[in-house]
């Protein structure tokens, strides 16, 4: 790195004392922030009881698997919940990354006419909430296309997100113009410049959009509710919400559940982990 | 300058479709799919759902989706939501029974969260394509009224009618009509803790019988605070307020105020009397007493069940008579030493009590909630409509009625219901005191009001959330006096009604 | 005149084969956009063209009317219409630069170390986010418990403040909600920031250490404009989530005290589904989207004055 200043060996303490102050405030921060998840863990532990609601205690009291199991025999479809949200999740996470960062590196480096027009387009179109545009979409899907309890219908509307180019359009504006040029003096054609210049010194933001989409995909709760009635159809956040009761609630079940659907993304997150750490710089493309 | 021509060509092409796109819908998604299935006698919008619904599941093939006969059964769907703890199971047997006795009907069940059904019914009522029957509470009917989309059961239901309570049905009445069938008439009242009621000299069971005056609860819930030092270790009195439930807290109490209704007998809007001064003044005193928390107002729930079963209060509210059992299942827990019971928690034997009288006469809030009958469709099919009466009633009526009724705790509100309830084996260890309190207090429930008009209702209503639901919540944190609360209603009211539509006194 | 000849023959040469390339881009960037653009109109622009139709009509799914300016009117007539407006941006005012501040410091802090303790930091900040909704909504009312035995308030007690009535008394309840709203979006800001701070070439470093350049003098002058376009695109996501925001204020406080926490959000779904005024709430979601709009055409007018590497 560079940013940091590096200590030579007599003064290597420096660097020690400099460190271990930037851990301890990290650390508290992390405290604050894993605090949720701890609770969602030690929770899942409880028996699944329905009387008590919610439990307020830092340190487990009883340990049992039950509220696993209840989970799991609560509806012969739970384990296929998970696997509708991973093929939803993940589709949806591909086209993503592919068409948003095409369309992104069309609005960041390449001139058309309409370019402005566009993406001026895409930003006002964020910008209108959601509660009302809702009911239209679902008319569109439900009403006129007949899609109810589909994949298609899970999946269409989130196939390019507007965030997703902007996001890849704001980063692709940083890279260089001149590594770009020089491609094509070279005689590389759009499509290669974006596979073999573009992609590689992007793989940071790009695996970062493919972790938050998937996330953000694997959480979505009320559109997939809206357009699933059979229960085959439903994806795991639907599921757990059926924990959910009018003046109690099972609560143990509902975190063992939170807890099962979070596991898939704890080991996404560390499989793209490489990416997210790996610097690439476009002085580490020439190299 | 070719570049400009392309671009404005392209913008061109996209209004077009965008232009199409809308016209295709604007129109109404209903007639698109009118045209769909017109040569079914089916009810267009649950054939479609079902040849989708085929489409869709990936285990199908598509030969099995093949057109259907003239036979096919009529669709009717559902969307209900958990009613009583066990109801989301049982509700699958029910329709699986009743497709079996019916051979030309088959109910299709969507099965969410209250407040997940409620978010679901309300987009597809407003995308014009509703379920055919919906559980909602008999207060919200004026809206969905308001947009033409009620079934009126009047034109399909005669004899069945008459099984209901006259007085029940009616909250699912307006003018002329019958919109819905009532599932249970729950009485939303307070509770108390058996132990505590008897260390603070309560006479609970007088209570039970005869109710009491605010000046009685007051005493009675200043006796039941327990402080050491300064803190307060056990409050009178408890209600759930935080965020929206601050709503139930004013209109249980606002009935005991000799204002059962937003509009007296002449139709005027009755909360402008200075009834309700005295009443905003009367709840404040008691968190000033120190009878109630100064922090009531971000009370919720879960918080102040926890407190009753923790012993941090006396009494807690809104009560519901089903407590009974959550209390009585934690303190099986407690005896058997297990560690799944609430964290410090003591035995709790629930105790319920009547909300005091401030004015006037006992006002019980009772909670109507059954099932309505919705159309998407200007011309809807009177044949699928009398199938979906059918089921509606089937829904309501019977063994199911008994069976939600008793997880409730509570007396069916149908004949066929009771026939039916008599026969179950009675609830282990039921406090029999608290039964024939919750049955005196459900003769006791506000009256109806069919006659107040859908729209005078629909204005109520926002004033309520807008006006009197803000100010309440900062009225319990101390921030709005009770004047200032009620020239913000009088105000609202008179811009609303305007002031001869409202009561002076 | 055969100089100039020349001369205009060999700039229309040039000019012919930039006009080839200008045409093969073009060609290229309208079919990198198609599928965006398609899928953009279909499930996007239709459902907003539609809901500026709907802002005119008193809507009824069975037959609408058409009512003009009206749900205009009446929502500038609306006193609560302005509250939530004036809620809304005190909360996305306060929340979004504070939220990218401190995500854009905690991300610069994991930088000087090894990858696995980065990847321990980066997962710690990021992954609660999984844990959204349920877990999250229990804690926050575990923390914000207004008795003597919340989290927040056995912390402050600590310091010999008293018993604060956190979602429930107009003076906290806002910033309640503010702060948070900061804890919920640190996760997502900070990946992003640190893929924008890996991305950056060392060069860019070595070069300010030959100038003698202090430590903040290069998160300063090199560090902060590189990540320029990340700051850009964060603040107006944020800014945008911000005016929109909905959840927090729905489940914590319904809005409350006094209106204290309504935000346009909510206020436009009560229209919506409430009360089942469609017309209204779309013309209300418009005029939010206008006022969004404003803000951050203002945002990108600031940026747009400095350079862009």
């Amino acid at each position: 790195m560079g940013l940091f200043r590096r200590y030579g060996e007599k003064e290597k303490y420096k660097e020690i004392i400099r460190n271990v102050i930037l851990a301890a405030v990290l650390i508290c921060l992390a405290v604050i922030t894993l605090f949720p998840i701890y609770y969602m863990i030690i929770s899942s532990f409880g028996a699944p009881t329905e009387a008590g609601g919610a439990s307020y205690s830092l340190i487990p009291k009883s340990f049992s698997l039950d509220s696993y199991k209840f989970f799991f025999d609560y509806s012969e479809y739970s384990l296929r919940w998970i696997l509708n949200s991973m093929l939803v999740a993940g589709v949806v996470t591909l086209c993503n990354v592919i068409f948003a960062s095409l369309a992104g590196y069309a609005f960041a480096k390449l001139r058309f006419p309409g370019c402005k027009f566009f993406f001026f387009l895409l930003l006002v179109a964020m910008m209108i909430p959601y509660q009302v545009t809702q009911v239209p979409l679902y008319i569109l899907v439900v009403n006129v296309l007949k899609l109810q309890d589909t994949y298609v219908a899970l999946i269409a509307p989130t196939l390019v997100t507007c965030y997703n180019v902007f996001l890849a359009k704001q980063f692709f504006t940083s890279l260089p113009t001149s590594v770009i040029e020089s491609a094509k003096i070279e005689g590389c054609s759009q499509p290669l410049i974006v596979w073999k210049i573009v992609m590689p010194l992007s793989k940071t933001i790009l695996a970062v959009m493919a972790i938050t989409t998937f996330l953000g995909e694997w959480n979505t709760f009320f559109w997939p509710f809206l357009v699933c009635n059979s229960e085959k159809m439903q994806t795991i956040q639907v599921g757990l919400k059926n924990f959910s009761f009018a003046n109690t609630t099972y609560f143990a079940p509902m975190m063992a559940g939170a807890t099962i659907s979070a596991l898939p993304m704890f080991i996404l997150f560390f499989s793209l982990q490489r990416y997210f750490l790996e610097g690439v710089t476009v002085g580490a493309v020439k190299g | 300058m070719k570049r400009k021509i392309l671009a404005l060509l392209l913008s061109a092409a996209m209004a077009a479709t965008v232009l199409a796109g809308c016209g295709g819908s604007g129109s109404g998604g209903a007639e698109t799919a009118k045209t769909n299935t017109s040569d079914t006698n089916t009810s267009n919008a649950d054939a479609s759902d079902k040849e989708t619904e085929e489409a869709g599941n990936a285990d199908s093939s598509k030969e099995d989706a093949a057109p259907a006969p003239s036979g096919e059964k009529d669709v009717v769907t559902a969307l209900l939501p958990p009613v009583s703890a066990t109801y989301q199971d049982k509700v699958v047997e029910y329709i699986e029974e009743f497709n079996a006795a019916n051979a030309d009907i088959e109910i299709e069940l969507t099965t969410a969260s209250w407040e997940d059904m409620t978010q679901k019914l309300d987009i597809q009522v407003n995308a014009g394509s509703p379920p055919d029957i919906a559980f909602v509470g008999s207060d919200g009917i004026s809206k969905y009224l308001d947009l033409g989309m009620l079934v009126n059961l009047n034109d399909y239901l005669t004899d069945e009618l008459s099984d209901f309570d006259d007085a029940v049905l009616n909250y699912f009445r307006n003018g002329d009509g019958t919109y819905g069938l009532p599932a249970y008439c729950e009485v939303q009242c307070i509770g108390g803790n058996k132990e505590k009621l008897e260390a603070a000299g309560i006479d609970w069971e007088g209570v039970q019988k005869n109710g009491w005056t605010y000046d009685e609860f007051r005493e009675a819930i200043k006796k039941g605070v327990v402080s050491d030092g300064g803190s307060t270790s056990c409050y009178g009195f408890v209600f759930a307020c935080a965020g929206v439930t601050a709503k139930d807290y004013f209109s249980i109490f606002v009935k005991n105020a000799d204002m059962p209704a937003a509009f007296d007998q002449d139709l005027k809007y009755a909360y402008t009397s200075k009834k309700m001064l005295a009443f905003l003044e009367d709840l404040r005193a008691l968190i000033d007493d120190g009878s109630m928390p100064k922090e009531l107002s971000s009370v919720d729930a879960g918080k102040r069940w926890n407190m009753m079963l923790t012993g941090q209060t006396m009494i807690t509210g809104k009560g519901l008579s089903s407590f009974e059992r959550s209390a009585y299942n934690n303190n099986k827990l407690l005896a058997e030493g297990s560690a799944d019971a609430v964290e410090n928690s003591i035995p709790v034997e629930y105790i319920v009590l009547p909300v005091p009288v401030f004015e006037g006469e006992q006002h019980a809030q009772g909670a109507v909630d059954g099932y309505i009958c919705l159309t998407g469709e200007k011309n809807p099919d009177a044949a699928h409509l009398q199938n979906v009466a059918k089921v509606a009633y089937y829904l309501a009526s019977g063994e199911r009625a008994a069976n939600t009724c008793q997880e409730l705790y509570l007396s069916p509100v149908c004949d066929s219901g009771r026939e039916e309830y008599a026969k179950l084996d009675p609830i282990a260890d039921k406090n029999e005191a608290n039964t024939a309190c919750v049955e005196n207090l459900t003769t006791q429930v506000a009256q109806a009001r069919p006659d107040i008009p859908a729209e005078l209702s629909a204005k109520a209503i926002k004033i309520e959330d807008e006006v009197i639901v803000p100010k309440f919540q900062g009225l319990l944190s101390g921030e709005v006096s009770p004047e200032e609360m009620y020239q913000a209603i009088v105000d609202a009211g008179h811009e609303a009604f305007g002031e001869d539509g409202c009561v002076a006194d | 005149m055969a100089a100039f000849f020349y001369k205009d023959r060999g700039n229309n040469i040039m000019d012919n084969t930039r006009k080839k390339k200008m045409k093969k881009e073009t060609f290229w960037a309208y079919a990198f956009i198609l599928i965006p653009l398609c899928t953009f109109m279909v499930f996007t622009i239709y459902p907003v063209v539609s809901s500026i139709i709907t802002s005119f009509q008193d809507y009824k799914p069975l037959g609408s009317e058409w009512v003009g300016f009206a749900n205009y009117i009446s929502t500038f007539k609306s006193s609560l219409f302005y509250k939530a407006l004036k809620n809304t941006a005190v909360y996305t005012v306060i929340t979004v630069p504070i939220a990218i501040l401190m995500s854009f410091i905690v991300s610069v802090m994991i930088l000087p170390f090894r990858k696995g303790i980065q990847s321990f930091f980066k997962g710690a900040f990021y992954l609660p986010a999984i844990a959204s909704g349920v877990a999250m909504s229990f804690v926050w009312k575990w923390i914000y418990d207004p008795l003597p035995s919340g989290l927040l308030n056995s912390v402050v007690r600590f310091f010999g403040i008293e018993n604060q009535n956190w979602l429930g008394s107009s003076k906290t309840a806002m910033a309640s909600l503010i702060i948070m709203a900061v804890f919920a979006g640190l996760g997502q800001n900070i990946i992003i920031y640190i893929a924008a701070l890996l991305g950056i070439d060392p060069t860019y470093y070595e070069a300010a250490d030959i100038d003698g350049s202090t430590f903040l003098q290069k998160v300063r002058y090199v560090v902060w404009p590189l990540v320029k376009p990340t700051t850009i695109f964060l603040a107006i996501t944020s800014v945008i989530n911000g005016f929109q925001s909905f959840q927090t204020a729905y489940l914590m406080t319904g809005g409350g005290p006094d209106n204290a926490t309504t935000m346009a959000g909510l206020l436009i779904f009560n229209r919506a589904f409430k009360y089942f005024e469609y017309g209204e709430a779309c013309a209300q979601a418009l005029l939010l989207a206008v006022i969004i709009a404003i803000f951050a055409v203002f945002q990108f007018k600031l940026s747009a004055n400095d350079v862009e590497y």
